[in-house]
Formats: C-alpha cells, structure tokens, sequence
C-alpha cells in the first residue's frame, strides 16, 4: 500500500486537473439542474425558484405515457435479461469447454457493436421477419443489449467465488442443487443485483436503438425528450432531464453501496 | 499392521491429470493402510501428490486407477457428500455469508439433522474448539486461528469417520501454528476420529503424527512412526527432508566404509565389499574431540544458534554439521581453521538404499 | 467432465446465446446482404435483384444520363467522423491519463468516492447530458451570458451549431469511458515498480514514460477503442449540437431510414462502420491477447 502524503508519489499540478476535470464533468449536470427549478420561461437566465416545470411535466399525458413505456420496457428486459444472464454466468463457470469463447465472443458483441449497427441491423430484421415495430421489438432489442450488463457484473463475482466453497459444501454433505442454492447464490446476489441495475439503467437510458425500432406506438421517455430538444429549449425539458438524472443517480449509488458492502 | 481395524486402506492408486503428451502422473501406485484412531501423516514437498491422495480420499477427484476403501466400504463412485468423511481445506473455505454456528451446522443440517440436535452439537462444537460466544460472527470477524478453529468444527461436527486435513495450519503464523500443532492432537484424542494430515512441514508432522508417510514424485518413500522416520530413514530422500542430516559416501570394506580421502568410518553393513554405500549421521550424535581416535577434519565455521552451537567440518571435501548442546561451554571448545578429530559413533551411521 | 454436467452447462447458456445470436449476429447478416440489393423506390430493398450499388454511391454520383461522377460529399462525411472522433479519443486520452493516475495514488476509501463521480456521469442518460451543453453553449446560454456581461464579448458567441460544439459534446460523452479502463489498468499497478525505478535514478518523468506508461497501455487503447468507436458512429450528438453542417456518419446512416428512404445505402454505411470497429478490435484482440478483455 502507499501512502499518498508521501512526497514520492506527489506528481505537480495534478490536482489543479483534477478539479478542472470534475467541474468540465459536473458544470453541464448541476446547470442543467439549477435551471429546472427556475421559473423563467427563457430558462436560461435566473428569476425565482418554482417547481412549476415538475408540475408541467407531470401532468403532460404524452410524457406520462412515454414515462410508462420506459419502465414498462427496462423492467421487462431487466428480468428477462438478468435472469437469463445469471444463468449462463453459472453455466460458464468451471472447467473449460469449447463453447466458452464462442459464448464469450457473442456475449461481446451487444458491447462492441457501435449502436447505430445494432440499430439499423435490428430494423432491417424486424421488418424482414414481418415483425410489427412497437413495444415488442424494443423489448426485444433490449433484453438483447442488457444481457452483457447483466452478465459482467454476475460472472466477475462468480470467478472471485473460491471454487473451494463449493467443495466444502459438498464434504459437508450439500447435493449440487442444495451448494447451488445454500452457497452460491447467496454468494453470488451482489453481482446479480449490481447486474440488474445495469439494466435497467442502460435499458432506461437507451436513445438510439429505441429510435430505430420503436415505431409510432411506443415513444420513451428518451425519444420523447428527443423530441421535445429538436422543437426547441424549453424549462420542460431541463425538469424532465434532471428527474431522469436524479433516477440514474439512486441507482448508481444503490449500486455502489451494495458493491460497498460485499 | 498391527490388530488395529483400518479406518482406510488404498490400493495401488495411480492418478493421471490431463492427456497426451501434457499429461502429468500425480500419483503412481500408492497403497497405504491407515489404521483407526491414528493421526496419520502425509509428508512432502509440493507437487508430491499428498494433497491429490487427500482430495481421492475426500471424493473431489476420481483416482485413474486403483481403490479406495473406508471400513471395508469401497468409495468408488460416491461424491463427495456421500462419503462420511470431511475437509478441513487449506485457506479454511468458510462460506463468508454465514455466522460461525451457520457454517458449523451446515452439514448436520444437510444431512437433515433435528433443530435441537443441530443446536446442541453446535454449542457443543463451539465448546470443544473454545469458541463460545463467537456463534454470531462472520469469518470475516474472525482472526486466523479463530477461522480455523471453526473449519475443525464445522468438519467434526458431523462426527466423520475420518477427518482430512490439507495444509491446514500452513497459514497461521509460526507461535500459532506450535498451539493449534497441540490443540489438534488433543482434540484428536478426544474425539477418537482417525486423522489424516497433510503437510510440507517435517517439524509438524514429528510432532504430532501416530504414522507418516513421506511421499516423493507420487509414490510413497516411507511409512513409520515419527522415530522411525527420523531415526531410521531408509533413503537419502526422507534423511534429507526430515531434520538436518549430514551424508557421507564411502567404498565397502569388512566392518567399515573406507572414504574417499581414504579416512576409514566403523559401521555394520551388509553390503558386498567394493560397493558404494551412502550413509546418513544426524548431526547431533556426532561429537568433537582433541586427543582421542576419530575422524582427521578441519573447522571451516561455528555458528551460536542459541540453545546449541553448529560446528561445520570439513571432512573428504564434504561439509558435515556437528551439533552441540551448549551447556558446559562447549561452543567455546573449538575455533575456526582448528584440526579437530570427528566422532561418530557406529550406532549413530544410518546406511541409505542405493538412489534408484 | 461427466457428460450430462455437460449438458446441463449448454442449456443454462443457451437462452442467452440463442437470443444475441438470433436478435444481434443475423439481423448483421441480414443487414450484409441488404447493402447489395437494389434500394427501393419508397424505402425497402428489391429482393434478388444484387448490385454494388450502395458502395458505388460512397464515392460516386448518378448524372442525369446515369453515368458515375465523382462525389466528394460523402467522403468528406467520413473523414469529418474520423477526424472529430479521431480529436475526441486523442484529447479524452490526455486528460484522463493524469486523472486515473492521480485517483490510483489515493487511499483506497477516496479512489471509491472518486471513482464513484466519475461513474455517475457514465450512467447518466447521453442525451440529457448533451443536452445540458445546449445550455451552455447556446446564443444567451450560460457562457454566451457570462462572456457579455464581464464585457469580453458584443456579439453573440454563436457557438451552438459549429464543429467545436460537436467536439465539446464528444469529448464530454466519453470521457468517462476513457478513465475507466485506464484506472483499471493502473489499479492493479504494483507501486513498488516506481520505488524500484527511482531507485534506479529514473526520475517522475522518466518513470512515467518507462514504467507507468507502458503497464497502462492495454487499459489505454481499451479507453481508446471504448471512445473511437461509439465516437465514429454517434448521430445525436452532432444532430443536436451541430446541426446540417457537421454531419458525421451516423447522421448519414440514420436520414437513409428517415428522409433519403435509401435502404441499402443505410445497411453499406453501417456495414462499412462495422467493418472499420472490427478491425480495431481485431488489432487490440491480436496485441494484447490475454492481457484482459474490453469487456471488462
């Protein structure tokens, strides 16, 4: 371990950077969240303190309804995703096989693949196979780039599992099934929790791919707020952005304090 | 063997990890007894195949060929959790999201033990490793001997038939490691489980073993109680790994062995004249003296090691160690570059098998 | 390995990969052979009739009498969204090097709370954050606002719609995804490497370019890779902050689905970016085997 009071490790002018960097990355955000609660409609420059944006939001049907989609869509493909994520991390974990990497390299794909790919390649086969844009094909395209983040998170806590866990629990009498659920599922519910917020942030951050496949009947809060950008500035929108925001954040530090704690 | 029932009895064991040309012999037609109640120990370096032997015995692996049996029961076939044997595993491998009393009842409660039974073997088990009051903690709250303390109950708990246990006392510090050395034997004794130790460390297995055997290459050197072992080591293999030994090689004559600076060593033999014969000498029966027949050898250092004093000679270009008690002011007896003369007494000349 | 363990492994994969092989791996295949049909006329393709049309069309023009002309309008598209991404992976570098090394030098309870800032920003929604430079940037926005008011400027900033809006929007979306391989590499540094050097006369400089550096470097061209790549093939950054001018190749691809109903043409774009990412990844994947994963 080092002691970073150690003039040895002191590099200059490093925190004047690191400063520098933290106001490039929050000036934007905490602008953004001031303006929300201002009430001047130009929404740029600052009058008195209202909540009147919040209340325009939340009375807006079309946001309501787009709102609705959003979760309707990330709570979905977060279960299917996790589940199924889970259960190739435990299928994955072991002794090698020849099917790992080809596994690996698929499961690398959603990642790799620029979105903008994913979401034409993903329109061209949904009208191919006669599939009708709308909920059903965002969902679909959702489960499918959730299932890395679920998987990461899941398969890294099962290689920090000791292998020798399971060997004890089997001395100690345990049929598989019983290790399985005694052992390392306990072991394993951090990785599977961190997992599903993944998803279900990546699935309720989603633009691009949404865009693509969404069709008429099924906006999302961000299409929506895509929208409502390229009509123009309006407060609406920094009060809409900053909820999302702040959604982002509980489960960033939800997440966060789950690793925390092991 | 003697008329004690064996609690294990391995028959030519071989073990093959992997195939082809990476293939690798971990074990090689090793066949052992190991008797009721004994603490038996398996010794050697790592990569030995003792670790392999206890994991066959635990069910983790599937010896290539050979058997094993347990009380007459042959184990072919039977997993782990069918076996009435149990682990105590090197880093301990407690489960981390379970209390003290969680991990020590697992097994009784997989084995679908009643609730009060459960509970009165836990606090029982507690009390035989002194641990009481620590049923609420996690492993992680605990210190080092504590957590092995709990990987020996939850083990015995399940009252095995015999206990396995591999390099268990390996990552405790040294002042520990000499209490747990003891505490294990007790508690071995007290429970009256047949104990099988695995261990890299000679000085552990002297003490508390009933029988070791040393191990080399996957085959078994010797098996013997720790005097045996010690005092009669049939290889240069088990004389050089257990304790310190000094060797001396020499030509068979009658009576004798005639060295290479032609010096001539007194010791029964039966080996034909003419044959090259090793022999072993523990340094500590080994002695200095001015004035008196022995061996011509020369002083090249002493070394104050506190209750003795090490002596290395120089005798037919080899160095050999005498070690003295220091009592009575030996140390001060001799200084380097000093002729002295070596004294070995017949009985203390161990001849070696020839290295195969 | 017993044979029915085997099988078990396999069914407990294979929801997964079936799903990604049957939603991610054809529906690429799928969009390989629409590149070479024959677009439409009101969007879609015409099955079976194949031509090289749509990769014509990268760098040639139709004339009236249906003769290929020289186009540069594409290309130069394609350079733009080299050159912007190629500046966004070049700068996210150099300022997240030093910050990954500063936060990799602290106690490990402030590396989790700095590292905790930075992932905030990385899982916060791309948009609203691009959105939040709109504020910024835009004529009366913040700056625009502070510049006049301290009397630096008179005329309106008109920042908003330039390719340095875009750039800024850039290079704020990834620098996140830059430090965080670039820690992760330097987390696991074993310091006593730097003891070791400046015992050896290397001085901060010096050991930085010969020791830090060069231990960093699989976690720095993952950052790189993790920016070039979504960089190259981003549309509402440069959409929303830079407006018809600044169109880089995600625009293109996107108006092929929407006003230029040109099917094919859209499928050959993205193709051609996926090409370009899969040749990265394989230049990473043939340099750094094992050396861990971008996945990571």
């Amino acid at each position: 371990m080092i002691n970073p009071r150690n003039p040895l490790w002191r590099y200059p002018s490093l925190g004047v950077l690191m400063v520098a960097f933290f106001a490039f990355l929050y000036v934007p955000i905490i602008v953004l969240i001031v303006l929300s609660f201002n009430q001047n409609q130009t929404a740029t420059i600052w009058t008195t303190f209202s909540f009147d944006w919040y209340k325009n939001v939340l009375e807006n049907p079309n946001i309501l309804r787009a709102a609705q989609n959003s979760l309707i869509v990330a709570l979905v493909a977060t279960v299917v995703s996790t589940v199924f994520a889970t259960m190739a991390a435990v299928g994955m974990a072991g002794k090698a096989f020849k099917a790992q990497n080809a596994f690996n390299g698929l499961v690398g794909l959603p990642l790799l693949v620029p979105e903008i790919v994913t979401a034409v390649a993903s329109l061209l086969f949904f009208l191919a196979i006669g599939l009708e844009l709308g909920l059903t094909t965002v969902i679909i395209a959702h489960v499918v780039f959730c299932i890395p983040f679920a998987y990461l998170p899941i398969r890294a806590r099962l290689e920090g599992l000791d292998p020798k866990l399971l060997e004890a629990a089997s001395d100690l009498y345990a049929r598989p099934w019983q290790a399985f659920a005694r052992v390392t599922l306990p072991l394993l519910l951090p990785g599977i929790v961190s997992g599903a917020m993944l998803a279900f942030i990546t699935s309720m951050d989603d633009f691009v791919i949404t865009f693509f496949v969404a069709g008429a009947g099924a906006t999302t809060l961000p299409v929506y707020i895509f929208g409502m950008i390229r009509t123009g500035i309006s407060p609406e929108v920094n009060a809409i952005s900053t909820l999302l925001f702040a959604a982002s954040l509980v489960i960033v530090m939800l997440s966060f304090f789950i690793s925390q704690k092991k | 063997m003697t008329a004690l029932a064996n609690a294990i009895v391995i028959d030519n064991i071989g073990m093959v990890f992997g195939a082809g040309l990476g293939a690798v012999r971990a074990l090689d037609g090793v066949s052992l007894e190991i008797g009721s109640n004994e603490f038996f120990t398996l010794l050697g370096p790592s990569g030995c195949g003792k670790t392999t032997l206890l994991r066959l015995i635990a069910g983790f692996e599937q010896p290539s060929t050979g058997s094993i049996s347990l009380y007459g029961q042959r184990l072919e076939g039977l997993m782990p959790f069918e076996r009435p044997v149990n682990t105590v595993f090197q880093s301990y491998a407690l489960f981390p999201h379970m209390s003290v009393a969680q991990n020590i009842a697992f097994g009784l409660e997989m084995q679908r033990k009643p609730r009060l039974e459960v509970q009165k073997i836990v606090a029982d088990m507690l009390e035989l490793v002194q641990l009481t009051g620590f049923e609420a903690r996690k492993p992680a709250q605990l210190s080092g001997g504590q957590q092995q303390r709990v990987a020996l109950a939850r083990a015995l708990a399940n009252r095995p038939k015999v206990l396995l246990l591999d390099e268990s006392l390996s990552a405790l510090d040294a002042k520990l490691r000499k209490e747990m050395q003891l505490e294990l034997k007790r508690l071995q004794l007290e429970t009256g489980i047949t104990f099988v130790f695995v261990t890299h460390d000679q000085e552990e297995a002297l003490t508390m073993s009933d029988r070791i055997a040393v191990m080399k290459n996957g085959k078994l050197e010797q098996i013997g109680t720790p005097t045996e072992i010690y005092d009669f080591p049939r290889s240069r293999y088990v004389a050089d790994f257990i304790g310190e030994t000094n060797f001396l090689t020499g030509i068979a004559e009658a009576n004798g062995l005639r060295l290479p600076d032609s010096q001539w060593l007194e010791v029964t033999h039966s080996r034909p004249p003419g044959s090259s014969v090793d022999v072993a000498v523990r340094p500590e029966r080994a002695q200095i003296a001015r004035d008196t027949n022995g061996l011509n050898a020369v002083v090249r250092e002493v070394v104050y090691v506190g209750t003795d004093t090490v002596v290395y000679l120089e005798i037919a270009k080899e160095v050999f160690r005498v070690r003295m008690q220091n009592h009575g002011g030996a140390a001060k007896m001799v200084s380097v570059g000093d002729q002295i003369k070596l004294v070995i007494p017949p009985n203390a000349v161990r001849i070696l098998e020839a290295e195969s | 390995m017993k044979r029915s363990s085997l099988v078990g492994r396999y069914a407990l994969i294979s929801p997964a990969a079936i799903l990604i092989f049957v939603f991610m791996l054809l529906p690429m295949l799928l969009m390989a052979l629409m590149s070479w049909l024959e677009a439409g006329q009101f969007g879609g393709v015409k099955w079976g009739s194949y031509t090289p049309e749509a990769y014509l069309k990268f760098l040639f023009d139709r004339d009236l009498s249906d003769h290929l002309v020289f186009n540069t309008d594409y290309l130069s598209i394609f350079s733009r969204s080299f050159q912007l991404a190629g500046i966004t992976t070049f700068l996210t570098l150099l300022t997240a090097f030093p910050v990954a090394f500063y936060i990799a030098l602290q106690t490990p309870k402030h590396r989790t709370w700095l590292m905790l800032l930075i992932t905030i920003p990385f899982w916060t929604n791309l948009l609203v954050r691009t959105y939040a430079w709109i504020l910024l940037l835009r004529n009366g926005g913040l700056i625009d606002s502070s510049l006049h008011s301290l009397g630096v400027l008179n005329t309106p900033i008109n920042a908003m719609y330039t390719p340095i809006a875009v750039q800024i929007g850039l290079v704020y979306a990834f620098l996140p995804f830059m430090v965080l391989p670039i820690y992760t590499s330097l987390e696991k540094l074993d310091w006593r490497l730097l003891e070791a050097a400046y015992d050896l006369y290397a001085n901060r400089w010096q050991t930085m370019r010969r020791i830090v550096i060069p231990l960093a470097a699989p976690g720095m061209v993952a950052g790189c890779i993790l920016v070039f790549v979504p960089a190259l093939g981003t549309f509402f950054i440069p959409e929303l902050l830079g407006g018809a001018k600044t169109l880089m190749i995600g625009n293109l691809i996107q108006q092929q689905f929407g006003v230029s109903r040109n099917w094919p043409f859209g499928a050959a774009l993205s193709f051609a970016l996926l090409a370009v990412v899969l040749m990265f990844m394989l230049i990473y994947a043939l340099r750094f085997r094992g050396k861990g994963s971008l996945t990571q």
